[in-house]
């Protein structure tokens, strides 16, 4: 007995004889019974998602929606089905997602072998996670020391004089050079380092640009668009915030900028922090 | 166990008898068998399955004296027999029936309806808390898809449950038919607390 036949007699579409044998089956085979009920409760789902055909459904109607009582025990079928749909939306993807892991879980237990080169490309990916990490946020740091140092110089910064600021000039390096090197204490009371960088060259830029950089580590920072001041020569003021600042020697590397915005040599200085 | 007044009780604890020769026994079977019937004849077309039902047993009763020493095989099968008779003059009278100009049958009212679906929906959240967790998670997987969708998803709910989808149908089956019977009583005693 195939399904779609017994689907036929549950909607009265079968000759006498069919329906004697199923149902003499229906009542002293209890595999039978059971199937066929199953069946009824497909059918039952199949007129209420309202998929079966005009004939079929006129049919169902007359069977099955007859009396008051098969009309509340639709109603509970119905409201069963509504409930167990409406529990099947809310945590489908989770149950997909749980699922797929136990399976993938479940295949991992069969094949040991595998455990090694995965839990491996597991550490790899993690470290290469927190080192990615890492970066992230050192450039993020770097970037806002920049902005901080463009703010600090800008012309209308320049112009104003913050009170826990001294200025420091410094020679630049040159081959000959045999003065010690100028020293930044830190202090607490001490914010802002402005440092005058005498411009020695005979060409005159209309701005510049200056590199500290930290010898001991690499770590630089750029200073863009720094102008010249006439102190009795060129002189470009840099400001730095103390708290940028680590014991060690730093360099800082002025070039003018030209009008094409190609770089002139650059004049080097270089100062240590203490304190 | 209830049987129609109409039914002598000698005739009643005959056919019983007829069913198994242990009272026990033959009590279920009287149950189960006007269970089955009932369905049998709700397939047929017939108007009233229930009552329907009742008149197969009164026919057996006044018969089963005669019928009985003679008869071979399973007395259900005599039972169905009788039961088809009964469909086929139920579906001539029901041809023949004129229904009257104007007049429907009694229906439930709209609000009895509305009552009953509240009751219904307050039974089936105590109900799904006697729910096995398993059978819950069985019977909202089995309904995940609809429509085609559902073919394929029963397949694979079976392939995974290790087991052929007609055997899944009837599992859930079982569970829903736990889950209705439970609704019933719950209903039941809701009417008999009103």
């Amino acid at each position: 007995m195939t399904d779609a036949l017994l689907r036929e007699f549950l909607l009265g579409k079968l000759n006498d004889d069919e329906c004697e044998r199923i149902e003499n089956l229906f009542l002293t085979v209890s595999q039978t019974k059971e199937r066929v009920l199953a069946l009824e409760q497909d059918l039952i789902d199949d007129f209420l998602e309202n998929t079966l055909t005009e004939e079929d459904r006129e049919r169902f109607l007359s069977r099955y929606a007859q009396t008051d009582e098969q009309r509340r025990q639709l109603r509970i079928t119905k409201s069963i089905r509504d409930w167990a749909i409406a529990q099947g939306r809310a945590p489908q993807a989770a149950t997909a997602i749980s699922s797929s892991w136990s399976r993938f879980w479940t295949r991992l237990r069969l094949r040991p072998f595998y455990i090694v080169p995965i839990a491996a490309a597991i550490v790899i990916a993690i470290v290469l996670a927190i080192v990615w990490l890492n970066s992230r946020m050192e450039q993020r740091k770097h970037s806002a020391v920049e902005q901080e140092l463009a703010q600090l110089n800008s012309p209308a910064s320049l112009r104003e004089t913050p009170p826990q600021m001294i200025s420091v000039e410094l020679k630049p390096v040159t081959v000959r050079s045999i003065e010690p090197q100028t020293e930044l204490k830190l202090r607490a009371d001490i914010g802002v380092f402005e440092l005058h960088l005498p411009w020695t060259k005979k060409e005159r830029y209309s701005t510049y640009q200056a590199e500290l950089h930290r010898v001991e580590d690499d770590e630089s920072f750029m200073i863009r668009n720094p102008q010249a001041e006439y102190e009795g020569g060129n002189v470009i003021r840099i400001r730095l915030p103390t708290h940028i600042l680590r014991r060690g020697h730093y360099q800082i590397h002025l070039n003018g900028v030209a009008n094409d915005g190609s770089l002139s040599p650059a004049e080097e200085y270089s100062f240590a922090v203490t304190g | 166990m209830a049987r129609d007044s109409s039914i002598s009780l000698e005739d009643f604890e005959e056919m019983l008898a007829w069913l198994d020769p242990d009272r026990e026994v033959a009590a279920t079977l009287y149950l189960q068998l006007r269970e089955d019937l009932a369905n049998i004849l709700k397939w047929k077309g017939s108007t009233d399955p229930e009552g329907l039902t009742d008149e197969v047993f009164e026919r057996v009763a006044r018969k089963v004296h005669e019928v009985r020493p003679t008869y071979e095989g399973d007395p259900r099968l005599y039972f169905r027999a009788v039961a088809n008779n009964v469909a086929k003059e139920d579906l001539k009278k029901a041809k023949t029936r004129v229904p009257l100009e104007g007049q429907d049958l009694p229906q439930q009212k709209t609000t009895e309806i509305d009552e009953e679906t509240v009751a219904v929906e307050e039974c089936l959240q105590s109900c799904l808390e006697k729910l096995s967790t398993e059978n819950r998670k069985l019977i909202v997987a089995y309904y995940v898809k609809e429509k085609q969708a559902k073919i394929d998803n029963r397949s694979e709910l079976a392939r995974q449950l290790q087991t052929s989808v007609e055997t899944l149908r009837v599992r859930v089956y079982r569970i829903r038919k736990s889950l209705r019977q439970c609704i019933e009583r719950c209903l039941k005693h809701k009417a008999q607390e009103k």
